[in-house]
């Protein structure tokens, strides 16, 4: 019998109080967690109906946004989308806090460790958005300026500038979050010293013939546009 | 309350002048080479049909460096004699001052209108300052019509190069008669004449911050005058000979500031120019002449080239705010030989209405909105070109009629899309 106690009795009675003790935690981690789903899900229903009213869609159409999220095969509306990620965070954020009230020392470091990380991501995020916003509309500016101009590779040289920009804010996102922080810097940097090397020799030397003719065409069309006699206002 | 827009010099003048019935108004710009041509004009003008009046000319200067207000103030007629029959019972006074505000002659304009309500005129007129072909009676068509105190707002018409005043021709005439519904030909003439009631009127609108400032004032003084049921006419003054603007002036910056202002206009006045069906004549003053032009050079072929460029790479922009039949029928117009090429009237009614509507939804960033339009309107110039080269002046009028009425009949469409 004392054998049976030590061994089977003893342990278990142990392992229950264990529990106990640890069963307010659970409770308490349980009840943040179901508390963060409802609140998520509530705040995705209110901030869509918000966004929808004050115009977000339309501003998200007129920015590019739209095409770009049914070229990646997403369907959702802007402000369905925004709500959707905005409860998600709000959700990851309650189940963070569900997990601390767990209180296991290092599952409450691991925790620590993504929301200290986490401002970095987001960050690297809008560096990107950012980023795509101004390559698409500095691109197009350049695009429309080419084409009145006459430049017959306008839409190569508003490509050019998109994808510089673009690729700027990849590199700028990338150093943020830390990863491959100095190839990606050294890559960029051998990158675009290639691009504008190879610009300044195809000009330079290789293509000095053609670059002379181009400007003497160029001088001469502005002689004839200064004689194209029409008076437009 | 205390007028800041004047100086304390210009002001110190209009007190002792304290009233007049007339007020002409010179905005200038280093302008030395034109100006006195200008100023004598108008003072033989004065002097001739006005005698009895109290006159005064005011240069409203943007800071010019090239002696422009030292010209005007030395500008006199030498020998009256030669050119009248009759002289003034009293000079006429000039005042040269500087204007304040966002640098553009809509802001010269706003000193003008400050000095014709501060001096209570009766009728005012602005000229440019550089004009060649200005003589005195331009002063008596733009001021009699308001002095006889039958009219509020006189604009110009002039005699011009079939293919000079595309834009004007293409876009900002049709455009605005069938909105507000009166044919003023010339709506951005650039040369007025309007009573002092429709100057203060003009000074009590809050534009002075706005584009208006900078290019748009010519358009929105036609456009307010009309909107706000004054009485409108216009004169005929002739030929409009003026210097060459800069001849590197890039179109697409044109195009977005008269379109631009006129689409802007737009949604300051929708309620008056929804209400408007079809359009009526404005009484025209003036002894109708013709007299030759000097022939205008045009280089088609680039212009057909220009708008092939634009469809092949700008037609992704426009399928966003173009209907699709207008879409198909530019990359159509884009496969056209050369010796065949065309632009209908209709097409080119769809387009502007489109890129208004456009402006109004904010579809597209507006300055890339607007600039996208250049290929456009670049075709459609070189398809009036090729399509009226035998043409005299009469049939080019006639022509740019079928547009007016075209226009006229698709904005009721364009109306109800506005509203969606």
């Amino acid at each position: 019998m004392n054998a049976m106690q030590k061994i089977i009795f003893e342990p278990f009675a142990k392992s229950v109080d264990n529990i106990l003790v640890f069963l307010p935690n659970i409770m308490t981690s349980l009840f943040i967690f179901l508390a963060g789903l409802v609140v998520s899900l509530a705040l995705k229903i209110i901030l869509e109906k918000v966004f929808k009213a004050i115009g977000l869609n339309g501003f998200a159409i007129r920015l590019g946004f739209h095409e770009l999220l049914k070229r990646g095969g997403i369907t959702d509306a802007f402000s369905t989308l925004l709500a959707k990620f905005t409860g998600g965070v709000i959700f990851l954020i309650f189940t963070l806090l569900s997990m601390r009230a767990l209180e296991v020392n290092i599952l409450g470091k691991l925790i620590e460790k993504f929301l200290f990380y986490l401002p970095n991501v987001v960050i690297a995020l809008l560096i990107l958005l950012a980023g795509w916003l101004l390559g698409n509309f500095l691109g197009r500016t350049v695009l429309i300026a080419a084409v009145n101009a006459g430049i017959t590779f306008s839409r190569f040289v508003a490509a050019f500038v998109k994808y510089l920009i673009v690729t700027l804010a990849v590199t700028m996102a990338l150093e943020h979050v830390g990863i491959g922080k100095e190839t990606v810097e050294i890559a960029f940097a051998v990158l675009f010293s290639g691009m504008v090397f190879a610009l300044s020799l195809a000009f330079g030397l290789g293509g000095k013939d053609i670059a002379k003719e181009f400007l003497e065409k160029k001088l001469k069309e502005n002689k004839e546009q200064h004689g194209d006699g029409i008076s437009h206002l | 309350m205390k007028n800041t827009i004047l100086k304390d010099d210009a002001l110190n003048k209009i007190h002792s002048l304290k009233k007049t019935d007339i007020l002409v108004g010179i905005p200038s710009f280093n302008n030395a080479t034109t100006i006195g041509h200008v100023v004598r004009a108008v003072q033989a003008g004065l002097s001739k049909y006005f005698p009895d009046r109290k006159a005064v000319i005011v240069n409203s200067d943007g800071g010019s460096t090239d002696r422009t207000v030292e010209t005007v103030q030395d500008a006199a007629i030498e020998d009256f004699e030669s050119i009248l029959v009759t002289h003034r019972k009293e000079p006429v006074l000039k005042i040269t001052t500087p204007y304040h505000g966002i640098p553009g002659k809509g802001s010269a304009f706003r000193t003008i209108f400050s000095m014709a309500d501060l001096l209570h005129a009766k009728a005012c007129i602005v000229v440019d300052s550089d004009l060649r072909s200005i003589t005195p009676e331009w002063v008596e068509l733009l001021i009699k019509p308001v002095l006889n105190g039958d009219f509020d707002f006189v604009a110009p018409l002039y005699l011009r190069h079939k293919y000079d005043g595309t834009i004007t021709n293409s876009i900002v005439y049709p455009l605005t008669r069938a909105l507000y519904g009166k044919q003023v030909r010339q709506p951005i003439g650039g040369d007025f004449g309007f009573s002092g009631d429709l100057a203060a009127f003009y000074l009590s609108k809050d534009v002075w911050d706005t584009d208006v400032a900078r290019y748009g004032i010519d358009i929105w003084m036609t456009t307010t005058a009309i909107a706000n049921d004054f009485r409108i006419c216009q004169s005929f003054l002739g030929a409009k000979i003026h210097d060459a603007k800069d001849p590197g002036a890039d179109l697409s910056a044109m195009l977005y500031q008269v379109v631009g202002a006129a689409f802007d206009l737009m949604e300051e006045y929708p309620r008056e120019w929804q209400a408007v069906t079809g359009s009526e004549p404005v009484p025209t003053f003036g002894f109708k002449y013709a007299v030759g032009l000097e022939p205008v050079s045009v280089n088609v072929q680039r212009m057909i080239d220009r708008f092939r460029l634009g469809v092949r790479e700008l037609t992704d922009i426009w399928r966003k705010f173009l209907p699709v039949e207008v879409i198909d029928y530019l990359l159509s117009a884009a496969e056209l030989p050369d010796a065949e090429f065309s632009f209908s009237d209709e097409a080119w009614t769809g387009i502007i209405y489109s890129f208004a509507l456009a402006a109004h939804i904010k579809a597209i960033n507006r300055e890339h909105l607007l600039k996208a339009l250049t290929p456009l309107y670049i075709g459609r110039t070189a398809a009036f070109v090729r399509e009226t080269g035998e043409s005299d002046a009469q049939q080019v009028e006639e022509k740019i009629e079928g547009l007016c009425r075209l226009f006229e009949d698709k904005k009721h469409i364009f109306s109800e899309n506005w509203q969606i």
